[in-house]
């Protein structure tokens, strides 16, 4: 009996694997306990009594949810200000590099390069910008011991800055790519492109690292809205 | 005495919580028959709402947990108050001692000794 409430326990926490093992052992163990203290012994009666203290598990599953689904929010928010700061000193390499290398643009592509560098410059602040209001945000509200409307409309706050952030971030990312494209091709594949190429690829990891953050957030809000609709 | 209502209980449930762990680190099933004993079997709460409350303070740094293994081999999850859930602990028993004797106060139809919370 014990072990089909655990399950269910676990089931309904299953989107977080590491949330739902712990929970699983911490809540065996109390209602082995509680079995063990029963003056009854040890039955079946004893079972059924642990398991009606302890509560349904669906209830408890959905408190357990909404404090990890906080949890999770606020190492977005420190995500999205580590990865920002990863693609900045990405940024800033590369164009050290350019000036140690004396790698200047070509009179061709200056007005186009000159827009692109612009359309970089405000996407990345307007990133940097929003990535820390998200931050201050989330980091500034304690987690509600509920799942009430005001914890839903921060969280949908909150979403919607990441959005916004990342949204700028990838712009400023792609505006970097089409730059480091166009100076390529004057001075082909060289070790002098190396390091180009290769901040470029952290700038990337860095870009698709926060929209994966973003992604999984989602998915566990929706998933956290689902147990608190059944 | 009788059972106090859920909703009182859910609005200090941090405090009762906290309180039984002030006396050392414990496991949750432990905080529970504590809180229990400690309040005369006034508080009964589902017990199952203690642990996403212990989880939840432990995020908050007002709690650290480990787990041990017990005399039955099981794993078990000890809490401690962190030195941030000791301050916590004591502010809102300061609030809620403020509160109780203006309510007493209030109830007993005289003015409260000091300023209500």
């Amino acid at each position: 009996m014990i072990s089909d409430y655990l399950e269910a326990l676990a089931a309904a926490l299953s989107f977080d694997r590491t949330l739902s093992q712990r929970v699983r052992q911490e809540v065996e163990d109390h209602l082995r306990q509680a079995v063990d203290a029963d003056p009854v012994g040890g039955g079946l009666e004893a079972q059924q009594r642990a398991i009606a203290n302890f509560g349904e598990p669906h209830a408890i599953a959905v408190q357990f949810a909404v404090v990890s689904l906080a949890q999770q929010t606020k190492r977005v928010g420190a995500a999205i200000i580590l990865l920002i700061a990863g693609v900045f000193v990405a940024m800033k390499a590369r164009v050290a590099w350019y000036a140690i290398m004396r790698c200047a643009i070509s009179d061709d592509i200056k007005i186009v390069s000159g827009i692109i560098g612009s359309i970089d410059r405000y996407s990345f602040w307007v990133s940097v910008i929003i990535g820390i209001v998200g931050w201050v945000y989330v980091s500034g509200y304690r987690i509600v011991a509920g799942s009430g409307a005001a914890y839903r409309k921060q969280l949908r706050r909150f979403f919607l800055l990441c959005a916004a952030a990342t949204g700028s971030l990838v712009i400023s990312v792609v505006s970097d790519g089409v730059l480091t494209t166009l100076r390529l091709p004057g001075a082909g594949l060289s070790a002098e492109f190396l390091v180009p190429i290769f901040s470029m690829a952290i700038e990337i990891a860095c870009a698709a690292v926060l929209v994966l953050q973003i992604r999984g957030i989602t998915q566990r809000a929706t998933a956290t809205a689902a147990l608190l609709k059944t | 005495m009788h059972s106090m209502e859920g909703e009182m209980l859910k609005g200090h449930l941090d405090m009762i919580v906290l309180a039984p762990l002030s006396a050392g680190p414990a496991h949750g099933y432990a905080v529970i028959q504590e809180i229990r004993r400690r309040s005369g079997q006034a508080f009964d709460l589902p017990e199952g709402t203690v642990y996403p409350a212990l989880h939840r303070l432990e995020q908050a740094g007002w709690l650290t947990s480990r787990w041990v293994t017990a005399e039955s081999g099981r794993r078990r999850r000890v809490y401690a108050l962190t030195r941030h859930g000791d301050r916590a602990l004591t502010e809102r028993r300061a609030v809620w001692q403020q509160f109780s004797d203006a309510i007493g106060s209030l109830l007993a139809g005289t003015r409260p000794r000091g300023r209500p919370a």
